[in-house]
C-alpha cells in the first residue's frame, strides 16, 4: 500500500514539475537565488570601499612605518 | 483536561495535556528551566514526553526538591523530593565559582538575572549607560533592545530569566550598503576608545566592557534601518514601521535608571515579540519569517560561519600545549626547502606547527579565526624568545584578508605559506579568500603548501571532503601554478585519504 502511495506521489510530483506551475516554481527559486546573490554584494562592496578609504592612501606611502601603523589601526578596528 | 505530570525519570518528564502551557521547572524552589509543553515535547501514546534540556543533563546526579509549575497561573503540578542518577548530595546548578545558573531564553546555562542582587545588576546598568554614551558620541542614537527593552517597558526591571543585555539602533541611512559602512566606522570609533569588539555580522557586534571588579561583560549592539516603509533590525525584525515610532527617541526606566527608548516602545516590542509581548514567556522562541531571515542573511550575514564551533572546540584547551611534534606537512615543507626563513601558518589552530617552525629558527606568523586557541603556545614562544607572532585572520571578511595580505605584501622577500586542514574547514568563499591571501603573501616568491581531507575514514567535526581537482581549479583561477599534487593515506588511518597541493605565483 505504502508502495502504491509513494508511486502516486511520484507521478503527481513529476506532473507538477512538468506543468506551468512547476516551471513557475523553478523560476521563483532561481529568482530568489539571484536576489540573494545581489543582496550579498552590499556587504562585499562596503568592505572594498572601507579598505580603499582606510588603506589605499597610507599604503601608497613609501614610509614603511606609516604603512604598518595604518594596517595595525585598521586591523584593530575589525 | 488539565495539565499534569505523570512521571519523572533521569531522561525527562512525561506529562498529559491537550492545551499549550508554559511550564517552569524548579530545583529546590529555584527556576532552572522553562518550556512550552506542546511545542517542545513529543507525543508518547496519548501523553507528552520531554527530555531534560541538554545543558541541564550534567547536573542531574543527586537529590533535589523538584517542582513543575505553570508559569502564568503559578499552579503547582509537581513538588516532590526527587533523586537523579546515583548521587546522594543536593543537586547544585551552579558554575565553577558556585554562582547559581538557570537556562536562559537561548537555551544556554547562564547566570540569569533572577538570581542576582542589586549590587550584581548595578555594574550591568553602568555598562549599558557607558556603551550608550560611547555610541551617542559616535553619532548613534541607541536604546535598550529585545529582552532589555521588554523588561524596561513591561516590568521596569531586567527580566528574571534573561542573562544578558542588548542594545539596538536604527540608522539614519536607508540602504544596507550605507548601514554596513556606518557600522564599520562605528566599530573603529569604539575600538579607538579602547573597547574590544567582536563583530557578528555587517551591522551587529558585541562590545566588551570591563566592570569594576575586572570581569568582562559583552553587550550586543544590533543595527537596523528603515527601508520602503519597513524596519529591519538585526537579528529578528522585518516589519512595516514608521520613522516617527522611533524618532525622536523617548525614555524608559530600567532598575530605576532612565534610558533612551524608541518613541513608541510598544510598537517596537510588537515588532520584536509579536502582539503577545505583554505576557511573560521564559521559553520564548523567535519565529522570524523566512523572508526576513533571507533578507538579513543576504544583506549582512556570512562572516562568522563555523566561528562558534571553533570557539567551542578550543574553549577548554586554550591553556594546554598541543602536541609539539611537527605535522606531516611541516616535515614535508622542510624536506623540500629546508627550514624556511619566513613561515606564514594560516589556520594555525593551537599552534603546534607554528611553534615547531619557530623552534627550528624560522620567523613565523600564525593566523587563525580564533587566535586565542594558541594561547599556551604564545606563552611558550614568549618565554623562549621565539620569533612567533599570532594574528587574527577571518577569511570570510575581505577586510581582514586584504589588510593582512597587504601587510605581508608590504614586507618584501619570499616566504612559505602553509595551510593544513584549512581549505577543508572553511566555505568556498573562505577558500577563495585563502588563495587570494596566499597570492598577496607570496608576491615576492615562495610557495603555498596545503593539506586537506579528500575522502575515507571517519567524519571529523568541522572538516568537509575536498577534491584535489577542485583545489587545483580554484588555485589556477587565482593565478597560481600547481607545483605538486598528491594524495596519500593519513598516517595510522588506512583509507583516510589526504590531499596535498603545492602552488606558487609567478613574480
Amino acid at each position: 500500500m505504502a508502495d502504491v502511495r509513494a508511486r502516486i506521489r511520484g507521478v503527481a510530483r513529476r506532473a507538477v514539475e512538468r506543468s506551468p506551475l512547476g516551471e513557475l516554481a523553478r523560476r521563483v527559486a532561481a529568482l530568489e537565488s539571484e536576489i540573494e546573490e545581489l543582496r550579498q554584494q552590499n556587504l562585499r562592496l562596503a568592505e572594498i570601499a572601507d579598505v580603499v578609504q582606510e588603506l589605499l592612501v597610507p599604503l601608497s606611502s613609501r614610509d614603511q612605518a606609516k604603512v604598518d601603523a595604518a594596517i595595525e589601526k585598521f586591523s584593530k578596528g575589525l | 483536561m488539565p495539565v499534569s505530570v505523570l512521571s519523572v525519570d533521569d531522561a525527562g518528564l512525561t506529562l498529559s495535556s491537550a492545551d499549550e502551557v508554559i511550564l517552569d521547572v524548579l530545583f529546590d524552589g529555584r527556576r532552572i528551566w522553562s518550556f512550552w509543553l506542546l511545542r517542545d515535547s513529543r507525543p508518547k501514546g496519548s501523553n507528552r514526553r520531554i527530555a531534560w534540556a541538554a545543558s541541564l543533563e550534567k547536573f542531574l546526579d543527586g537529590q533535589t526538591r523538584l517542582g513543575v509549575v505553570e508559569h502564568l497561573s503559578g499552579r503547582v503540578l509537581y513538588d516532590e523530593e526527587t533523586r537523579f542518577g546515583s548521587g546522594n548530595g543536593r543537586i547544585a546548578v551552579v558554575n565553577d565559582e558556585g554562582k547559581p545558573l538557570g537556562i536562559d531564553k537561548s537555551g544556554r546555562m547562564a547566570q540569569t538575572f533572577d538570581t542576582r542582587s542589586e549590587e550584581h545588576v548595578a555594574p550591568l546598568l553602568d555598562s549599558i549607560e557607558e556603551v550608550l554614551a560611547a555610541l551617542a558620541e559616535a553619532g548613534i542614537e541607541a536604546f535598550p533592545a529585545y529582552g532589555t527593552l521588554l523588561g524596561a517597558v513591561r516590568e521596569q526591571h531586567l527580566i528574571g530569566h534573561d542573562s544578558d543585555a542588548d542594545l539596538g539602533y536604527v540608522s539614519r541611512h536607508g540602504h544596507p550598503y550605507d548601514v554596513i559602512r556606518e557600522s564599520f566606522r562605528l566599530q573603529r570609533r569604539l575600538a579607538e576608545g579602547g573597547y574590544r569588539i567582536t563583530r557578528y555580522s555587517g551591522i551587529a557586534f558585541k562590545v566588551d566592557v570591563v566592570e569594576g571588579d575586572g570581569s568582562v561583560r559583552g553587550l550586543d549592539v544590533f543595527g537596523g534601518f528603515l527601508s520602503h516603509g519597513s524596519l529591519y533590525l538585526m537579528g529578528e525584525v522585518g516589519t512595516p514601521f514608521r520613522r516617527e515610532w522611533i524618532f525622536p527617541l523617548g525614555t524608559c526606566t530600567l532598575e530605576g535608571r532612565t534610558l533612551p527608548a524608541p518613541a513608541e516602545p510598544d510598537r517596537m516590542l510588537e515588532a520584536m515579540y509579536g502582539p503577545g509581548w505583554k505576557v511573560p514567556d521564559p521559553a520564548f522562541h523567535f519565529e522570524t519569517s523566512r523572508q526576513t531571515v533571507r533578507r538579513l542573511n543576504g544583506w549582512f550575514r556570512g562572516t562568522r560561519v563555523f566561528r562558534d564551533d571553533w570557539e567551542r572546540r578550543y574553549s577548554s584547551r586554550r591553556d594546554r600545549l598541543p602536541d609539539l611534534a611537527p605535522s606531516g606537512l611541516a616535515e614535508y615543507v622542510v624536506a623540500q626547502e629546508g627550514v624556511p626563513g619566513r613561515i606564514v601558518d594560516v589556520g594555525a589552530g593551537r599552534g603546534g606547527d607554528a611553534v615547531w617552525f619557530a623552534q627550528q629558527g624560522a620567523s613565523v606568523t600564525a593566523y587563525d579565526y580564533v587566535p586565542t586557541a594558541s594561547r599556551a603556545v604564545q606563552r611558550r614562544a614568549e618565554a623562549r624568545g621565539l620569533d612567533l607572532a599570532v594574528r587574527r585572520l577571518n577569511l570570510l571578511e575581505w577586510r581582514s584578508a586584504f589588510a593582512e595580505g597587504a601587510r605581508l605584501a608590504h614586507q618584501p622577500g619570499p616566504r612559505t605559506v602553509v595551510a593544513r586542514h584549512l581549505a577543508d574547514a572553511t566555505t568556498r568563499f573562505g577558500r577563495n579568500s585563502l588563495w587570494r591571501f596566499a597570492s598577496m603573501a607570496l608576491r615576492d616568491g615562495g610557495r603555498l603548501y596545503t593539506e586537506y581531507w579528500v575522502e575515507g575514514g571517519e567524519e571529523r567535526a568541522l572538516l568537509r571532503r575536498l577534491r584535489p581537482s577542485a583545489v587545483r581549479t580554484e588555485l589556477i583561477g587565482h593565478g597560481a601554478d600547481i607545483v605538486h599534487e598528491e594524495t596519500f593515506d593519513a598516517p595510522g588511518e588506512p583509507g583516510r585519504r589526504i590531499g596535498r597541493t603545492v602552488a606558487q605565483w609567478r613574480t
